[in-house]
C-alpha cells in the first residue's frame, strides 16, 4: 500500500511538473521594424532542440513550471536570451524583438556573380538593407544610401523632381571617363548615361529614377580592388549591387502608402524693387552718373534725365516677389504593394507601385508606375530556372530650372519691378496693339530671350516620359554535389522620350507655336555564362572556384523631330503623332561591347583563414586592337582572429584583419572616341557646288583602359559580445593612364584629343560603428560611419590647367590639386580707401587688377570627410529614427554669385550686397557698386566676375531624415489577420547646420558631360535648393 | 559523385567551351555610322579635290565678313558696336583668352592649314595619281596654307618689320598635319614660308581658276604681303602682273558685292575685278532654296535696311572723311542722323559674292609701291585717278598730274582707305605707317599697344610653353 502511495504521489509531481498543469510561453519574434519573423529559434534551457516560429512569428513553447532560461535566435540577427519563470498552470507571453548582428558571421552577402558568408569576405563591401533603402523617402532610391555606408559619398541633387544623386565611392577617380559607380541589377550592369539630353533644361536625366525602391532587397557596394576585381574593367569607379526582392515560402503580402508635401529647405534672398533701385542709383552715382539712373527694360543710358526719372518712379510703384511667383507646396504620394509565395518547387514576387512627387517648383513632378516580377522554379533538383522582370514608367512633367528659367529667373533676371501681367496696353510700331492690361509682362534678357518665368511655365508644355524595362533569366544546374552552372541573359531597354511645346503666346513671332519632340533608346544585352564549384580538400580547408564569361553590347540611338505653327504638343495631335511615330531618319546608332572571362578561387583554411584571388580579362570595343584587351586581377586575404585557439579575451567579442591588392579598370568613354573620323560622302555640304571632305576627329589607336592599383586593409572588431561593433579601413588607389579629352590648341586642326594623360590618387580612412547603446525595453542604437579622403591629380603629362575644364564651371585640372578644382582669380580684400577689389596674383602680391592669366587653385568641391550618423529609439511599438549626414572640408563656388553679388547690371541681387563699401574708411565684403564691370578690372562687356570671393566653405550638418514610428504587431486571426501594420511620420531635411551663405550646401547642378560631372561636385549656378519634405506613410503586412 | 579531380575537369571543359564560345574578337568591333573612318577617308583623286574643297569652305566661312569685320574693328574706321560683346572688346583692343568670336576666327584658319597639309601629305594613298594633277593640289592647297598663315600673323603678332630681323613671335607655322603642337614661330619664318608657298602656287596654277586659287590670285596675295614687307619693287612687280594680265577688269560702278538673286547658279556673278574672293551663294536650280550661304556675317553685322541697330557701323573719322568732298559718291555707303553713320554698302542684298583680292586694291598698292620706291608717279596717278573717275565721275576730282610724291601717297592712301572699307585691308595700312616711323595711333592709344594684338584662344594654351601676347594697355 505505502508502495502503492508513494508511486502515486511521484506520479502526481511527475504529472504537475511534466504539464498536467500546463504551462506555456508564447509570443510573436519579430524583427527591429515589428515585422513578424518565420522561422526563428527558441530554445529552452539550453536544449538540444528548439522549436520554429510559424509564418507570423509566433510560437508557443511548453515548459515545466519554475525558472528557464529561453534563447531566441535567428541568422543575422543577436540572440536574445530570457530569464522566465511560470507557474504552475500559467500561460506567459513574451513579444521579443531581434536585433541585426553588426557582425553576421553567418549571413551572405551579395558579390559579384555570387554571394558569400560574410565571414569569409575578404574584400570592402557594404551592405544595406530594403529597410535602410526605404526608410527615407527620397526621389530616386540612389540617395537613400546617403549616410548609410563609410567611404560613399553620395550627394543629392536640386530640389527639381526627377533629378538624381552624385554617387563617389572612395573619390573620384576618372576626368573625363564616367566616374560613376557601376550599376548591377540582379546581374546586369544597367544603362546608366546620364546624358541623353544633355543638360536641357538645367537638368540631366537621371537613369536610376524608375527603379521602384520597395522593390529592392539589397543593395551592395563593392569599395576595394577585392571585390570589384571580378568586374575587372567596370570596377574602378566601384559597384553597387541592387538584389530585388523574391518569392520566399508561404505566401505573404506587403502593401504601403506615403503622402506628403514639400517646400524649399531654404529661399533665395533677392533685393525687393527698393532696395535694388537704391543700390542701382548708388552705382549710377558712383560711376559719376547725375539724375535718375537707367533701368533695363525701361530706359536706357542715353535717355534724358526726364525719362530716366519718369521710368524710375514707375518702376517703384511695383514690387514682384518672382521667387514666390515660382515656388508652392510639393504634394507627394506612393503606392506600392508587394506578394511572395513560395512552394517545394517554385517560389514568386510580385510588386506595383505608383508613386507621384510634386516638387515644390510650381508645376515640376514626377510620376512613376513600375511592376516587377521575379520567379524561380526548379522542376527537378539539379535544374533552377530563375526570371527577373520589370516594366516601368517615368513620367516627368518638366519646368524650366536654373540658367534655363524658372526660379533660376527669378533669381536673377527677372527684376522686381517688373509686374508679372500688364497693368496697360500696348501698341506695336504701327499702332496696333500687341497687348493688353492683364497679358502676360514680357521683358527680355541680356541675351535677348523673351522672359516671363509665369508665362513661361503656364504656357509650355514639356514632358519628359521614360519607359524601362529590365530583364533577366538564369538558368542554373546542378549536375553534381557543389558545382553549379549558371547561364543568363538580361536585357536593360530604356525609352527616353522629350515633348516640348513652345507656345506663340511666349515669343510673339506668329499665331502658332512650335513643337518639339527628342527620343532617345537605348538597348542593352547581356550574356554571362559561369560555373562554381566548391570542394573540401582536406577536414579544414576547401576550395571554392568560380570561372565565367559575359557578353555585354549596348545600342543607342535616337532622333529629333520638330514642328512648326502647331497648336499643342507632338502627343496633343493625331497628325503630327502619326509623322512622329513613323519617324525613320534616327541617327545612326553608338554602340559598343565589352567580352569578358573571369575567374575566382576562394581558399579556406579551418575557417578563419580566408584568402581570394580573382582575375578578369576585358575586351571592349572603346579600345583598338593595341590596347583591346586589359588585364585585371586582384588578391585577398583575410583572418578572423578571434577564432584562434589562442585568443582570449572577455572584451573582445570578434576580430577580423583582412587585405587586398588589385587591379581595376574604367572604359567609360564615348563608345567611338578612339578612331579618326572624316565626314560621310554625303554630307550635304557644298562650296561652290563641289562636295567636300573634312576631319573630324584625331584618331588615338593606343587609347587604353584607365586603371586604379588599389590596396586596402582593414580591421573589424566585434566589442561586449558584438554590441559594438567597428570597422576600420584604409586604401590607397593609384589611377593611371587617366583619360582626358584634352583641349587641344587650334594649330594641330583639332580642338579636342582623348588621350590616356593623368594619374589620380585617393588615399584615405573608413570608420563605421555600430552600438547598441541601451538593450532591453528601451533600445538605443547608433550607427557612425566617418570617411576621409585625400584626393590629388598627380599629373597630366605636359598639359596645362586648361586643357581640360568642368564645362562652364571654371574647374581645372591641377597638378597636385584635386579633381575638381576651382581655378578663379585670387579676391584679398575690398580697398577701404577706394572701395575696389584687391586680387592676389600667383606670387601672392595685392593688385588691383583682374587678369585671367593670373588665375590659381582657390580650393575644390571634395570633401575632407563625410559620413552620416544614425540614432534609433524603441520603446516598446514606438521607434524614433534620426539619421544625419556631414561633410567638412568641400568648398563650393557660388557661381552665380558673380552676378548676384558682383556688378550691378540686370540681374536682381541678394541682401548679402548691401554690406558693400560706400565711403573711404568703409571695411565691407564687398566693393564699392558699379555698372561698370572694368571698375573691377574685368573686361567691357563681361560683367562675369569670377574670383574666389564666391568660394565658400561647405561643411554643414543636415537632419537628412527623422522618422517616428508605431507598431502594431498583429491585427485579426487567421488567414486574414494582419501581421504587421506600422505607421510613420517623417520628415527630410528638417534643418542644416553651415556657414554657406547661398541656398544649399549639398548640391549637384545640371552638368554638361561625364567630365563636367566628374570636375564640377560643389559648383552651383542658379541650382533649386533640396526639399523639405513631410510625409505620414502606413505600411501593412499580411 | 564525381570527384574532386573529375569535377575540376569538368570546369576546364566548360571554361574552354565558354571561350570558344564567345572568343570572337568580332563582336567587339564596332565602327561610327554617318562618317568615314580617317584610314578610309583618302583612296582616290576625288577625294583628295573634296578635301581641297573643304579648305575652300572653311577659307569661305572666314572671309564671309568675320575677319574683315575684327580687322576694321582694330582701325579708326568703326564705331563702338551697338551690342556685341565680342566685337566690343576687339574694338576696345582687349581680347582675352576667353573672347569666343576671335578664338573661333584663329581655330578656323588653322583648320583650313590642317587640311591644306592632310592634302599635300596623302598623295601616295591615291594610286595612279597624275603628276598635273598632284602638281594642282599641292599648288591650290599650299595656297590656302599660306592665305591662312598671313591672316593669322597679321592680327595675331606684330607686324613684319616691327623688330629689325623679325625674330619677334609670329603665329604657329604647320607644315604637316601630325598632332604634336607647335610653338609660335618668328614672324620671319611665317613669312618665308607664306612667300614659298605662294611662289609654288604662282608657278604651278593657271592665271584663272574661277573662284579657287590661280596663280594670279597667288600674286595679288604677294603684292599685298610684299608691301607689308615694304618690299616695294615686288609688291608693285606682283600687282602689274594681275593689272597686265588683261584678266581682270576695274568695275564701272562702286558696288563689287553685286546682290545675288535667284538666277544665280555656282560660278556666276563673280565681279570683273576680283582676283581672289569667296562665293557668298548661289542656286543649284533657279528659284530653288540658296545654298552656301556665306555672305552672312557682312550682311548681318552691317546691313541697317533691315535692322534698326546693326552691330557695325561707321565711326566719326569716316563719316568726316566723306564730309570733306559731297561729290563722292562713296558717300552713299553712309546713311548718318549725325550721330550714328549706318554702312548702306550691303543693304537689300540677301547673298553676294565676296572680292577678296580685287584689282582695285592692287591699282592703289601699285601707287602707294611705286611712291615708296621713287618710281613712276605718273603711273601711280593713273591709278589713283582710274578709282577716282569712277566715285567722282570721269575728270571731276582727278589728281593732278604735278602732284608731288607725298600728296600722291596722301591720295592714294585716302583712296585705298576708302575703297576698302568694312574689307578690313585698312588695317594693314595703319600697321605698315606704324611700322615706317609714321605717328600712328587709333582711338588715342598708340598704334602697337599690346591689346591691339588678338589674344590667342585658351585653348593654345593647353600645351606647356606656349607664349600669349600681352593684353591691355589700349584704353
Amino acid at each position: 500500500m505505502n508502495r502503492i502511495l508513494t508511486c502515486l504521489l511521484a506520479l502526481a509531481g511527475i504529472l504537475a511538473s511534466s504539464g498536467m498543469y500546463s504551462q506555456t510561453l508564447t509570443g510573436i519574434v519579430s524583427d527591429e521594424n515589428g515585422m513578424p519573423m518565420p522561422g526563428a529559434t527558441i530554445v529552452a534551457n539550453g536544449g538540444a532542440r528548439g522549436i520554429s516560429t510559424d509564418m507570423d512569428g509566433r510560437y508557443s513553447l511548453d515548459l515545466g513550471a519554475g525558472q528557464h532560461t529561453v534563447d531566441y535566435s535567428f541568422v543575422g540577427y543577436v540572440k536574445v536570451t530570457r530569464e522566465v519563470t511560470l507557474a504552475a498552470g500559467q500561460t506567459k507571453t513574451l513579444n521579443i524583438r531581434l536585433e541585426t548582428d553588426a557582425v553576421l558571421m553567418d549571413d551572405v552577402v551579395v558579390i559579384g556573380y555570387g554571394v558569400q558568408r560574410k565571414k569569409e569576405v575578404t574584400g570592402s563591401i557594404a551592405q544595406i538593407d530594403s529597410k535602410q533603402i526605404t526608410a527615407v523617402r527620397t526621389p530616386s532610391f540612389e540617395a537613400a544610401l546617403q549616410g548609410q555606408a563609410a567611404g560613399v559619398q553620395v550627394s543629392q541633387s536640386s530640389g527639381v523632381a526627377g533629378a538624381g544623386s552624385l554617387i563617389r565611392v572612395r573619390g573620384v577617380a576618372s576626368v573625363s571617363a564616367a566616374g560613376d559607380p557601376l550599376y548591377v541589377v540582379d546581374g546586369i550592369p544597367i544603362t546608366q548615361n546620364y546624358f541623353l539630353r544633355g543638360n536641357s533644361g538645367a537638368m540631366n536625366n537621371n537613369p536610376l529614377a524608375t527603379i521602384n525602391p520597395n522593390d529592392i532587397e539589397s543593395v551592395e557596394i563593392l569599395k576595394d580592388a577585392a571585390a570589384t576585381g571580378i568586374y575587372g574593367s567596370r570596377g574602378a569607379n566601384g559597384v553597387i549591387l541592387i538584389t530585388t526582392k523574391r518569392g520566399k515560402s508561404g505566401t505573404s503580402y506587403e502593401f504601403s502608402s506615403s503622402a506628403g508635401f514639400s517646400n524649399p529647405a531654404s529661399l533665395p534672398n533677392m533685393l525687393n524693387t527698393e532696395q535694388y533701385l537704391t543700390l542701382r542709383q548708388e552705382a549710377w552715382e558712383n560711376d559719376g552718373g547725375t539724375g535718375y539712373v537707367w533701368l533695363p527694360g525701361f530706359t536706357s543710358a542715353g535717355d534724358s534725365p526726364e525719362s530716366r526719372k519718369a521710368a524710375f518712379e514707375q518702376a517703384m510703384l511695383t514690387n514682384t516677389d518672382w521667387v514666390n511667383e515660382t515656388i508652392g507646396t510639393g504634394v507627394k504620394h506612393n503606392y506600392s504593394f508587394g506578394a511572395r509565395k513560395g512552394g517545394d518547387k517554385y517560389n514568386v514576387y510580385a510588386g506595383v507601385s505608383y508613386d507621384d512627387n510634386g516638387s515644390y517648383l510650381i508645376g515640376n513632378s514626377y510620376e512613376r508606375v513600375s511592376g516587377r516580377l521575379n520567379a524561380d522554379f526548379e522542376p527537378v533538383e539539379w535544374a533552377k530556372i530563375m526570371v527577373s522582370s520589370s516594366l516601368s514608367q517615368g513620367i516627368n512633367n518638366r519646368i524650366d530650372a536654373a540658367w534655363s528659367g524658372g526660379l533660376g529667373d527669378a533669381m536673377s533676371n527677372a527684376l522686381p519691378y517688373y509686374p508679372v501681367y500688364r497693368t496697360d496696353t500696348l501698341f506695336n510700331a504701327d499702332g496696333t496693339i500687341q497687348s493688353l492690361p492683364g497679358d502676360y509682362y514680357l521683358y527680355q534678357d541680356e541675351w535677348g530671350g523673351t522672359k516671363n518665368a509665369v508665362a513661361v511655365r503656364e504656357s509650355k508644355t514639356w514632358i519628359t516620359t521614360e519607359n524601362r524595362s529590365i530583364n533577366n533569366a538564369s538558368l542554373v544546374l546542378n549536375p553534381m554535389d557543389n558545382l553549379f552552372i549558371k547561364g543568363s541573359g538580361g536585357f536593360d531597354y530604356m525609352h527616353v522620350r522629350e515633348d516640348i511645346y513652345n507656345p506663340p503666346s511666349i515669343f510673339l513671332t506668329s499665331d502658332l507655336g512650335n513643337a518639339n519632340r527628342y527620343a532617345n533608346y537605348v538597348l542593352n544585352w547581356n550574356y554571362s555564362l559561369t560555373a562554381d564549384y566548391k570542394m573540401d580538400l582536406t577536414e579544414f580547408s576547401s576550395l571554392g572556384l568560380l570561372v565565367g564569361s559575359e557578353f555585354q553590347r549596348t545600342d543607342s540611338y535616337g532622333y529629333g523631330i520638330g514642328f512648326g505653327d502647331v497648336t499643342g504638343p507632338i502627343f496633343e495631335n493625331d497628325s503630327l503623332l502619326e509623322v512622329a511615330n513613323g519617324q525613320t531618319t534616327v541617327n545612326n546608332p553608338s554602340q559598343h561591347s565589352f567580352l569578358s572571362y573571369f575567374g575566382r578561387a576562394n581558399y579556406t583554411l579551418k575557417d578563419r583563414y580566408f584568402f581570394q584571388a580573382t582575375a578578369r580579362v576585358d575586351g571592349s570595343s572603346r579600345f583598338g586592337r593595341n590596347y583591346r584587351y586589359g588585364f585585371f586581377p586582384s588578391l585577398s586575404a583575410g583572418w578572423v582572429i578571434s577564432d584562434e585557439p589562442w585568443f582570449e579575451s572577455g572584451t573582445l567579442s570578434f576580430l577580423k584583419a583582412r587585405t587586398s591588392w588589385g587591379k581595376t579598370g574604367n572604359a567609360a568613354l564615348p563608345d567611338y572616341a578612339r578612331f579618326g573620323t572624316y565626314s560621310a560622302p554625303d554630307n550635304g555640304i557644298l562650296y561652290n557646288g563641289q562636295p567636300i571632305l573634312f576631319p573630324l576627329q584625331p584618331a588615338n589607336p593606343n587609347l587604353r583602359w584607365e586603371t586604379s592599383r588599389t590596396v586596402d586593409a582593414s580591421i573589424e572588431i566585434g566589442l561586449w559580445n558584438d554590441r559594438v561593433t567597428t570597422e576600420l579601413a584604409y586604401y590607397n588607389k593609384s589611377s593611371q593612364d587617366v583619360i582626358m579629352n584634352v583641349s587641344t590648341p587650334p594649330s594641330t586642326g583639332f580642338t579636342n584629343r582623348w588621350d590616356n594623360v593623368a594619374t589620380i590618387l585617393n588615399r584615405g580612412v573608413e570608420l563605421s560603428i555600430k552600438s547598441r547603446n541601451m538593450v532591453g525595453e528601451f533600445q538605443w542604437t547608433t550607427e557612425l560611419n566617418f570617411a576621409r579622403n585625400y584626393n590629388e591629380l598627380q599629373s597630366i603629362g605636359d598639359y596645362t590647367p586648361d586643357a581640360v575644364s568642368g564645362g562652364t564651371n571654371d574647374s581645372r585640372v591641377i597638378t597636385g590639386s584635386p579633381v575638381g578644382s576651382f581655378y578663379l582669380m585670387m579676391f584679398s580684400h575690398v580697398d577701404a580707401e577706394t572701395g575696389l577689389p584687391v586680387y592676389l596674383d600667383r606670387a601672392g602680391n595685392e593688385t588691383f587688377d583682374y587678369d585671367n592669366s593670373e588665375r590659381q587653385y582657390v580650393g575644390d568641391g571634395l570633401p575632407d570627410f563625410v559620413g552620416g550618423m544614425t540614432n534609433t529609439f524603441r520603446w516598446k511599438n514606438w521607434d524614433l529614427r534620426a539619421l544625419a549626414t556631414f561633410s567638412y572640408g568641400a568648398k563650393i563656388f557660388d557661381s552665380s554669385s558673380k552676378r548676384q553679388l558682383g556688378v550691378v547690371t540686370s540681374w536682381n541681387m541678394r541682401t548679402e550686397i548691401l554690406d558693400r563699401w560706400r565711403q573711404p574708411g568703409d571695411e565691407a565684403t564687398f566693393p564699392r557698386l558699379t555698372l561698370d564691370e572694368t571698375t573691377y578690372g574685368l573686361p567691357s562687356g563681361f560683367p562675369w566676375w569670377n574670383t574666389s570671393l564666391f568660394v565658400f566653405d561647405a561643411s554643414y550638418l543636415r537632419l537628412r531624415n527623422l522618422t517616428l514610428g508605431y507598431t502594431i504587431p498583429q491585427i485579426g486571426e487567421g488567414k486574414h489577420a494582419i501581421r504587421n501594420m506600422r505607421v510613420n511620420a517623417s520628415v527630410t531635411n528638417l534643418f542644416t547646420i553651415t556657414s554657406f551663405p547661398g541656398l544649399d550646401p549639398e548640391v549637384v547642378r545640371d552638368f554638361e558631360n561625364a567630365q563636367d560631372r566628374n570636375m564640377s561636385p560643389n559648383v552651383t549656378y542658379l541650382t533649386p535648393p533640396q526639399e523639405r519634405a513631410f510625409t505620414l506613410g502606413i505600411n501593412l503586412s499580411f | 559523385m564525381l570527384t574532386n579531380m573529375k569535377s575540376l575537369r569538368l570546369l576546364a571543359g566548360i571554361v574552354g567551351c565558354t571561350v570558344a564560345l564567345t572568343g570572337c574578337d568580332r563582336m567587339l568591333e564596332f565602327e561610327p555610322g554617318d562618317v568615314i573612318l580617317a584610314e578610309d577617308a583618302i583612296n582616290t583623286a576625288d577625294d583628295l579635290q573634296r578635301m581641297l574643297n573643304s579648305n575652300y569652305d572653311v577659307l569661305a566661312n572666314l572671309l564671309n565678313g568675320r575677319q574683315q569685320s575684327i580687322a576694321e574693328l582694330l582701325t579708326d574706321n568703326m564705331a563702338r558696336p551697338y551690342s556685341s560683346l565680342d566685337y566690343t572688346a576687339v574694338w576696345n583692343r582687349e581680347t582675352n583668352f576667353f573672347t569666343p568670336t576671335t578664338g573661333g576666327l584663329y581655330t578656323d584658319f588653322y583648320y583650313a592649314i590642317y587640311r591644306a597639309n592632310v592634302v599635300v601629305e596623302s598623295f601616295d594613298l591615291v594610286e595612279g595619281l597624275d603628276d598635273a594633277t598632284r602638281l594642282r593640289l599641292e599648288a591650290e592647297s599650299r595656297f590656302v596654307r599660306a592665305v591662312c598663315h598671313w591672316y593669322l600673323v597679321k592680327m595675331w603678332a606684330y607686324p613684319y618689320g616691327y623688330t629689325g630681323d623679325n625674330g619677334h613671335l609670329g603665329v604657329p607655322l604647320r607644315t604637316d598635319a601630325v598632332a604634336p603642337p607647335s610653338p609660335r614661330a618668328t614672324v620671319a619664318e611665317v613669312y618665308a614660308q607664306i612667300i614659298e608657298d605662294l611662289e609654288f602656287a604662282k608657278a604651278n596654277l593657271p592665271n584663272e581658276n574661277g573662284p579657287f586659287a590661280s596663280s594670279m590670285a597667288a600674286s595679288g596675295f604677294l603684292a599685298h604681303i610684299h608691301f607689308l614687307r615694304q618690299d616695294w619693287s615686288s609688291s608693285r612687280a606682283e600687282a602689274e602682273r594681275v593689272i597686265n594680265s588683261g584678266l581682270f577688269q576695274l568695275d564701272s560702278d562702286l558696288d563689287r558685292y553685286e546682290a545675288g538673286s535667284d538666277s544665280v547658279l555656282a560660278g556666276d556673278l563673280i565681279n570683273p575685278e576680283t582676283v581672289f574672293g569667296i562665293i557668298g551663294g548661289y542656286f543649284a536650280v533657279e528659284g530653288d532654296s540658296l545654298l552656301n550661304d556665306r555672305s552672312y556675317a557682312f550682311r548681318d553685322n552691317f546691313r541697317q535696311d533691315n535692322n534698326i541697330n546693326p552691330q557695325l557701323t561707321f565711326s566719326d573719322d569716316i563719316y568726316d572723311l566723306f564730309q570733306l568732298n559731297s561729290a563722292d559718291d562713296r558717300g552713299d555707303w553712309i546713311e548718318s542722323n549725325g550721330v550714328t553713320h549706318k554702312v548702306t554698302r550691303f543693304d537689300d542684298k540677301q547673298f553676294f559674292n565676296v572680292p577678296v583680292v580685287h584689282l582695285t586694291g592692287l591699282h592703289l598698292l601699285r601707287a602707294m609701291a611705286l611712291v615708296e620706291s621713287g618710281g613712276d608717279l605718273q603711273t601711280a596717278i593713273g591709278d589713283i585717278n582710274a578709282i577716282r573717275d569712277r566715285a567722282f565721275g570721269a575728270d571731276l576730282n582727278d589728281l593732278d598730274p604735278a602732284s608731288n610724291a607725298a600728296a600722291v601717297l596722301a591720295a592714294a592712301r585716302e583712296e585705298y582707305r576708302k575703297e576698302t572699307l568694312c574689307e578690313g585691308w585698312e588695317l594693314d595700312q595703319m600697321k605698315l605707317r606704324g611700322v615706317m616711323g609714321e605717328p600712328e595711333t587709333v582711338r588715342d592709344a598708340p598704334w602697337d599697344c599690346p591689346g591691339s594684338l588678338l589674344q590667342f584662344p585658351n585653348s593654345s594654351t593647353t600645351a606647356a610653353g606656349f607664349i600669349l601676347n600681352d593684353e591691355g594697355g589700349c584704353l
